[in-house]
């Protein structure tokens, strides 16, 4: 067992579920949205990030390019929740939440590449 | 027009097979990856550094002004967070804290320096790095050759010879990249103040590799130079060029019969030994100065100053000091041109030591000395590899003999002063000898020619040339280059060579004043395979004629007019200016010669 393996495998699982957690729910109702969901979905999305740095190899290469989409569809979200919550003058609208939410099911997408590819890697251990 | 003398027209970047096996180049990302990967942990650290503080601030309760409980929203928390770690500190915004949120703020305030300062020296470090900074300087170097959009040639080896023969060819205007197995040589490259930008590379010639991302795969790359002091790394670096891109020159230095056998395996290397070739120099030193001093002279490269004439001794017994390879080399010249020698020796081995004129002994013991006979010789050859012992054994022989003919070998390039005060009558620096071969091969194709031709030629033919070349271009050399006398080259003169009407003489003349003669010197006339070495006036030159030219660069722009005007060759035969240009000729009804 890699060591590696295991972290790396932990925080592209937990940006995907965090993900999901926070994408889950009616998209333009605030309450079922936590912001604290949305924050701890950036910061593992992040990590797992800096993990795929170096991987030269091909399937690193696209793994490094689905979490930078994710991270940038989630830092999106994020200004977008830091804009309605704090500088516009309605607050967090049923319309502003809705954009959050679809920011985040992009990176969702995104997240859900990355575990595919993940398993896809696994899966192609024994032949190569 | 600044083409250099003697460059080659350019070729066709051919197209080529790529030789399968070899590691294509560096990839342009590899030292992004590096730094990345290296990165990874301070990065994470940071990040998590970052969430843990911005989450503690959210959750730990706060007051406003009004002392109602109030908290801190991730976004303040995060703006917070991210002037205080940053150590820009704007204060506790929007209200005060209070003591709860100090304590956990001051935790976090440590934290964040402890994460920076990882970061930032983690970075700093792997800048360090000597793994890093040559991943860097591959990665530069490799930028370079790929950029490089003229013919090249490979240099593997810069030490004394590399560095000689890349100030000639700089001199030229030649392109060239080095590798190099001491960074110390490749500094001495960056410091050099060559013309042209020298990619240079410190690593080892023997890894295919490195070579190739010196440019041997280049479809530019011209040629490839085995510079280096070990005979098995020219011998790896011929292989290789053989094997990756036959159809390039490569040229190896080595001092091994049996190397430069095995290189001749691998295609067709020249192969150069400096110590054959300083045999075969001196042998013509020795009967005929002028020939030999010409040829040095010509193979010193452009502004080169005319070497001192050596007198040639009488013929009679040489004494020749250290047997080793260069010893014996030398012994079998001097005994081809049938003269006596005598060797000092203090380990001959096997049949030597029952060869008559062999003397056992240590060089610098006196009775040895006096058991060779020096009084009675001619010459005196002071070949060991050590430059103290040969400078002594000079000292010692002269003593004896003030007569004699010196001949000493130089291994060191400190020792240069030290030989030059000698004065010795003849001294083979091996770096020098190989540069001086590798440019007259390299520089100009006809160069090379006209050398190998000089032998054959007598003293006195060698001195006339000497004579004319000092009269028209001084005492400094000239550029040296060459004229194919074509369509493309010399356009102007289609008709009149096809005619026979222009002689040599006609075509030297001056295009602006025909009574005077341009300050060239023809070394070298090739027609059809056959050579004329210094042709005369009267020669009648033909289409397809070569001739390798000496003279001022002033002297090269105006033939160079004459070979392209179309009006010029008609004034210097007849002395009828015909007008060049279109209007002209109408309004004069003068029409020139048709030229094609």
């Amino acid at each position: 067992m890699n060591l590696e393996k295991v972290v790396f495998g932990f925080f592209v699982t937990l940006a995907a579920t965090l993900n999901f957690g926070f994408f889950i729910g009616d998209i333009s109702d605030p309450e079922l949205h936590n912001e604290y969901e949305l924050f701890a979905a950036v910061v593992v999305n992040l990590v797992a990030t800096v993990l795929k740095f170096g991987d030269r190899t091909q399937i690193g290469a696209v793994h490094l390019s689905t979490s930078l989409v994710a991270d940038l569809q989630l830092i999106a979200a994020t200004i977008v929740w830091a804009y309605a919550a704090h500088v516009s003058t309605e607050g967090l609208t049923a319309g502003a939440t809705a954009s959050i939410v679809s920011l985040s099911g992009g990176a969702l997408l995104a997240n859900v590449v990355s575990l595919v590819l993940l398993v896809v890697e696994t899966g192609s251990f024994r032949r190569s | 027009m600044s083409s250099a003398p003697g460059r080659t027209a350019e070729p066709e970047p051919a197209r080529r097979r790529r030789p399968a096996g070899v590691v294509s180049g560096v990839p342009a990302s590899a030292t992004i990856f590096l730094i990345l990967r290296r990165m990874r942990a301070p990065l994470i650290t940071l990040i998590l550094i970052f969430a843990v503080s911005v989450l503690g601030l959210t959750l730990i309760p706060g007051q406003d002004t009004a002392g109602q409980p109030w908290r801190m929203s991730i976004f303040d928390s995060f703006y917070f967070m991210s002037y205080t770690a940053t150590t820009i500190g704007f204060g506790e915004l929007p209200y005060p804290f209070t003591d709860a949120q100090r304590l956990w703020v001051m935790g976090t305030i440590y934290l964040t320096v402890i994460g920076w300062a990882y970061a930032i020296s983690a970075l700093l470090s792997l800048l360090q790095d000597r793994a890093f900074r040559s991943a860097l300087a591959l990665q530069h170097f490799s930028r370079k050759v790929t950029r490089l959009r003229e013919p090249f040639l490979l240099i593997a080896g810069y030490g004394q010879t590399g560095e000689l023969l890349g100030r000639s060819f700089d001199e030229l205007g030649r392109r060239f990249t080095v590798i190099d197995v001491q960074d110390a040589r490749i500094d001495a490259l960056e410091l050099d103040t060559l013309r042209a930008d020298v990619p240079g590379l410190v690593a080892d010639a023997r890894n295919p590799h490195h070579l190739e991302v010196a440019g041997l795969g280049h479809p530019f790359c011209e040629g490839v130079l085995a510079l280096t002091d070990d005979d098995e790394v020219n011998l790896a670096v011929t292989m290789t060029a053989a094997l990756l891109r036959p159809e390039l020159t490569v040229v190896a230095r080595t001092t091994s019969a049996v190397i430069a056998e095995r290189m001749g395996a691998f295609g067709n290397p020249t192969v150069i030994n400096p110590f054959d070739r300083f045999g075969d120099h001196l042998r013509l030193a020795l009967r005929c100065p002028a020939a030999y001093q010409l040829m040095t002279w010509l193979e010193s490269g452009p502004g080169a100053e005319l070497p001192p004439r050596g007198s040639a001794p009488a013929p009679g017994r040489w004494v020749v000091c250290g047997y080793g390879r260069f010893g014996r080399h030398f012994t079998a010249d001097l005994r081809a041109e049938g003269l006596a020698v005598t060797v000092i020796e203090p380990q001959p081995e096997g049949e030597d030591q029952d060869d008559p004129d062999v003397v056992v002994g240590e060089e610098s013991d006196p009775a040895v000395m006096t058991r060779a006979d020096l009084a009675h010789a001619v010459g005196f050859v002071a070949g060991t590899d050590n430059d103290t012992t040969n400078l002594s054994l000079v000292a010692a022989a002269r003593r004896i003999n003030p007569d004699l003919f010196v001949a000493a070998r130089q291994n060191e390039p400190t020792s240069a002063a030290l030989f030059a005060a000698m004065d010795v009558d003849a001294l083979l620096v091996p770096t020098e000898v190989i540069a001086h071969e590798i440019y007259a091969q390299l520089s100009t194709p006809l160069l090379w020619r006209f050398v190998r031709e000089l032998p054959g030629q007598d003293d006195a033919w060698a001195a006339a040339l000497i004579d004319r070349l000092t009269e028209e271009c001084g005492t400094h050399l000239g550029v040296l280059w060459k004229v194919r006398l074509n369509r493309a080259e010399a356009p102007s003169l289609g008709v009149w060579l096809d005619r026979g009407a222009l002689r040599l003489g006609d075509l030297l003349r001056s295009p602006d004043d025909r009574e005077e003669r341009l300050p060239v010197v023809p070394l070298l006339l090739i027609r059809g395979g056959e050579c004329v070495l210094a042709p005369d006036d009267d020669v009648t030159l033909r289409a397809g004629d070569e001739l390798l030219l000496a003279g001022r660069p002033m002297a090269r722009r105006a033939l160079e007019k004459t070979l392209m005007v179309d009006a010029v060759p008609e004034y210097l035969l007849s002395g009828r200016r015909v007008p060049v240009s279109w209007i002209w000729r109408r309004i004069t009804r003068q029409q020139p010669p048709l030229t094609r």
